[in-house]
């Protein structure tokens, strides 16, 4: 191992006598330090490796399409496991198990009920990757913007500073209390345009037809991809402002020089190319935004829902409706997939790891969930990190 | 025109930059709105707590509650006194019936089937019985032929057992006669035992019943008190929605609405209870229930005397030890109480100061209780911070190890390798690791302590599964990637000058690095641990699900083994709580009041780990 240091290690030398202490020492100590950082690489190997184990064959099949279909593309259910007179358990659904029942007639025994472990992960599936595409959105642009700030425009002064110590704190500020801000802020006091404002709104103000009520967006995704987004702003803006800084000045300064203005420098000599760089490090807020639980826990959260956020019931149109009628509807449904609330993979770990009684059945369910999830966001992570070691390579100026 | 609108698009980006500090008020000023309400009403909770009486019961209430401790040790020193005693014959009978259990329950099926089948009226078939009752013999009596037996017994009795367990039948009530004699020597001895130790168990028991009659008179003024509390706030409630409603008729324009809700009002108005008034039968009794207390701290001090001051094994002693060192104690509280039950006054008004001290200094959190809700902070506060430090304790070391390594040992391929998957710990989501702190690493912990040759060490055999050792490891691998690429950061910027200097004196690698290199990043990796704290403190998901979340200040008495307790923390409380109450609530108050707490931390330590920063600043060569 130490035959990376032929010029200071003692082994080197074939005639060397016996170490002495002072070498004996040396060695026991770059021992302990290689052993402490290759445990850490161990116990990180060891757990990724357990929950591979556990949820790979749940996840995975024998035979075509190798993948358990029905897991990924079904909603979480109450799970029916009825055992009949010979031992035999059936798993069934709320609607499986009466059939089953009327079938097994006199030889039915008994029936289990196991909450939220049936089904598969579609709807929390379907809300982590609502709630990161509303949070990226928004913290990538205002992390953008208020980088190109720091970067390109102030780089000193009282007010850059203050603004660098707000992003120091803003990072340090624990996930639970952004969850508590969100639902004083988005849930019960964001502004909403309404007809009748409710008792609870802060102030509304009256603009003719309606009213600009501060009553709050309730539980939705849009109120939990706001408190995700302030949570990975101070990541999205640490790292846009790298990648602006690592754009060499030469190019602002000959843009300028050939007279452009300070917007069209930023435009077409800086952006262009700390863009890749910029997009490598939201895959990283990508990844931190879908893994974080407490944020959403009040604000867009929800342990059970049986309809996908677009499945929501709306009143059926006349026969005779014009195409704008139609056109209203598809409106109201695309914006109710934003003001409804979600399953969001973490919170469904959650719960099933700590409000369900554990069994053989809602372990399954529970490794299925944290296998996906781990791939998800470990492959976004992954991605993140390796582009980065390639884009370092590719731009060097 | 031009030059406005560079200056438009600078502002543009500048209010984008704002809004990091805009966020940072919106979040002091949303916490404070809804939890700043919290000292009022809390106060407002505890005038009614005094005014109706509650406060009185619980002077008695709170030191009888040792009691219940105190008797609990007194009954462990007497199962252990007699244990040894009956021990083998004991596990014989226990043996026994589990090997009979576990016939039967491998035999469910055909048993069952044997039961419901007799139960049908009119009868089934005789044949079709007999072919049920002829499975479940051959069933059990292969069970009985392959069960595990333990060596507690004889070949012969091996045999026995064999023989009258394969006879098990859901028909035969009779119990085999083998586990009868079982059950029969078991009694004896067991009695035998008893007889030993009378003088233990006589002490214990009137130890135990000593405090009934006091109990008694306390439950039945609780009763009272109670009825007064719950009548007040029930006024409080209507009183608010007739306010509501008032507010309503104030602003309705319609003649008709306004006359509405104000006989709406009117209907719903109640009157407060009169507190002097439900009280004063419960004054009048203070004189019977000082008296109860006197006679049951003499009868406990009478207890006390008859006890013995030894056992005959080790465990029995140390109990009653501990038994006769805390009784006194246990009696002085009690006394105490005396005076305080007189001194005490329904009228005096409760102090701002009073309800601050029984936020932060309040050692009970109860809520949705019946009796009285206390919002004391000390218990989650002494969770979170022993579940920090244990965190702590295990990053430091680890993370400042494998930062030095791998910023002055490693080969470049094992820095390739170690970096990114220090950097992977970063993504994987806190609820997993909660998960596997469930799931894995709980047991792990639990079998561990069960080997014998560790039992040695403080704590082992622990209790409990999820505790705050096990929040604490997992915690510790969250904060490893913040502290390690910190650390690492505080080592690179070492200047190069005072690398070559201390090479040219002649200094090995290692003298190098740990008095040299080192010393001068001491500043940067003092800010990574403090940053790696903040991270720990604020972390939720972990304690949420591995911790416990038991409501309790840890028992430091144990000793170290204290870390294997449960508990619950800052964090936990609010993720767990703040779902199920209402917006408004004293609860719900107290729980944003714990989130400005958790805030205030988080700042303090941002600014402690930049602080530490500055201030040990190296020079730049």
């Amino acid at each position: 191992m130490s035959a990376s240091l032929p010029s200071s290690s003692p082994e080197a030398n074939p005639f060397a006598g016996n170490q002495s202490a002072v070498q004996r020492r040396e060695t026991t100590v770059r021992w302990l330090l290689r052993l402490s950082t290759f445990f850490i690489v161990a116990v990180t190997v060891a757990i990724v490796m357990h929950i591979l184990v556990k949820g790979l064959p749940i996840t995975l099949r024998s035979e075509f399409p190798y993948v358990n279909v029905k897991f990924l593309t079904e909603l979480p259910g109450t799970l029916h496991v009825i055992f009949d007179k010979q031992g035999n358990a059936t798993e069934t659904d709320v609607n499986g198990a009466d059939e089953i029942k009327k079938q097994l007639g006199e030889n039915f025994r008994e029936e289990k009920t196991i909450s939220y472990s049936g089904g598969g992960i579609l709807g929390p599936i379907v809300g982590t990757a609502l709630l990161v595409v509303v949070s990226v959105s928004v913290a990538l642009f205002l992390g953008v913007c208020s980088a190109i700030y720091l970067s390109e425009y102030a780089s000193k002064g009282k007010r850059v500073e203050m603004i660098r110590l707000a992003i120091l704190n803003l990072a340090g500020v624990p996930s639970v209390v952004f969850g508590l801000f969100g639902l004083g802020a988005f849930v019960l006091s964001a502004p909403v345009l309404t007809d009748a404002p409710l008792e609870r709104s802060l102030f509304s103000i009256p603009l003719g037809l309606t009213y600009l009520s501060f009553q709050g967006w309730d539980t939705c995704v849009l109120s939990g991809g706001f408190t995700l987004a302030f949570v990975i702003l101070p990541v999205i803006i640490t790292a846009s402002e790298q990648c602006l800084q690592a754009v060499p000045h030469g190019f602002r300064e000959t843009s300028m020089a050939l007279g452009a203005t300070r917007w069209q420098t930023i435009w077409r000599a800086v952006l262009p190319f700390a863009t890749p760089g910029i997009l490598t490090s939201s895959i990283l807020g990508i990844a931190r935004a879908a893994g974080e639980t407490a944020p959403i826990m009040f604000t867009a959260a929800l342990a059970f829902k049986d309809k996908l956020p677009w499945q929501k019931d709306l009143p059926p149109l006349p026969a005779d409706a014009g195409l704008f009628a139609h056109w209203e509807q598809s409106v109201e449904r695309f914006l109710g997939i934003f003001t409804e609330s979600v399953q969001a993979l973490p919170y469904h770990i959650y719960t099933l790891a700590a409000r369900i009684p554990h069994n053989e059945y809602s372990e399954r369910a529970q490794y299925g969930s944290v296998f996906v999830f781990l791939l998800l966001v470990a492959s976004l992570a992954a991605t993140s990190i390796w582009m980065r070691r390639r884009l370092r390579g590719k731009y060097k100026w | 025109m031009a030059w406005d609108m560079q200056k438009l698009i600078r502002s543009f980006f500048a209010s984008n930059a704002s809004v990091t500090i805009i966020v940072l008020l919106l979040i002091m000023v949303f916490l404070m709105r809804e939890g700043a309400g919290f000292l009022g009403t809390y106060k407002h909770e505890l005038e009614i707590y005094r005014k109706a009486g509650l406060e009185l019961c619980d002077l008695v209430d709170r030191p009888l509650a040792q009691h219940q401790d105190l008797s609990s040790k007194l009954r462990r020193a007497v199962t252990t006194s007699i244990d040894p005693l009956i021990q083998s014959t004991r596990a014989r009978r226990d043996a026994a019936f589990y090997i009979k259990r576990e016939i039967e329950q491998s035999t469910t099926l055909p048993r069952e089937a044997l039961t419901q089948a007799l139960e049908k009226t009119p009868a089934l078939d005789p044949a079709k019985l007999d072919q049920l009752r002829r499975q479940v013999a051959s069933e059990t009596a292969a069970a009985a032929a392959t069960a595990a037996i333990s060596n507690l017994f004889s070949a012969e009795e091996v045999a026995r057992l064999r023989r009258e367990m394969s006879l098990l039948s859901p028909e035969v009530t009779e119990m085999p006669s083998f586990l009868t004699e079982l059950s029969a020597a078991f009694r004896v001895m067991d009695k035998e035992a008893k007889q030993k130790y009378t003088q233990l168990i006589e002490a214990s028991d009137l130890f135990e019943e000593a405090p009934d009659s006091l109990r008694a008179m306390l439950s039945e003024l609780k009763e009272d008190v109670l009825f007064t509390k719950e009548a007040a706030m029930e006024y409080f409630t209507l009183e608010e929605g007739r306010q509501k409603l008032l507010k309503a008729a104030e602003v309705a324009t319609d003649l008709k609405e306004k006359a509405d809700l104000l006989a709406e009002a009117e209907a719903s108005k109640t009157e407060e209870p009169n507190y002097q008034e439900n009280l004063a039968p419960v004054l009048e009794r203070r004189e019977e229930l000082q008296e109860h207390i006197t006679q049951y701290a003499d009868s406990i001090t009478e207890a006390l005397k008859t006890l013995p001051k030894t056992g005959d094994v080790p465990e029995a002693t140390k109990l009653l030890a501990e038994v006769h060192e805390h009784m006194p104690l246990h009696v002085q509280a009690m006394r105490k109480s005396l005076t305080e039950i007189k001194e005490w006054q329904a009228e005096k008004p409760v102090s701002i100061i009073t309800v601050v001290g029984a936020f932060f200094f309040g050692s009970a959190w109860l809520t949705n209780s019946s009796w009285q809700d206390f919002f004391g902070f000390v218990p989650l506060l002494a969770g979170s911070v022993v579940i920090a430090l244990i965190a702590i304790v295990i990053a430091t070391p680890l993370s400042v190890a494998a930062a030095i390594y791998t910023n002055q040992f490693a080969s470049d391929r094992e820095k390739e390798f170690i970096k990114p998957v220090i950097e992977f710990i970063q993504a994987i989501p806190s609820v997993v690791l909660g998960f596997i702190g469930i799931s894995l690493l709980g047991d792990l912990i639990k079998d561990m302590s069960e080997i014998p040759w560790l039992s040695g060490l403080p704590g082992f055999p622990i209790q409990e599964r999820l505790n705050m050792f096990n929040a604490g490891c997992l915690l510790a691998l969250m904060a490893i990637p913040t502290m390690f690429s910190l650390a690492e950061d505080a080592l690179n910027n070492v200047p190069q000058a005072y690398i070559d200097a201390s090479d040219a004196l002649g200094a090995t690698k290692l003298q190098t690095v740990f008095r040299v290199i080192v010393p001068a990043a001491l500043s940067g990796i003092a800010a990574a641990v403090l940053l790696g704290l903040g991270r720990v403190i604020g972390e939720t998901m972990v304690v949420l699900l591995v911790a416990g979340n038991r409501i309790a200040i840890p028992d430091f008495g144990v000793g170290p083994g204290f870390i294997f307790q449960p508990a619950h923390t800052l964090t936990g409380i609010i993720a767990q709580e703040l779902g199920e109450v209402s917006r408004g609530s004293a609860h719900w108050q107290a729980l944003f009041m714990v989130g400005i707490v958790l805030f205030a931390i988080s700042l303090l330590v941002n600014g402690c780990a930049r602080a530490v920063v500055r201030r040990f600043e190296t020079p730049k060569a």
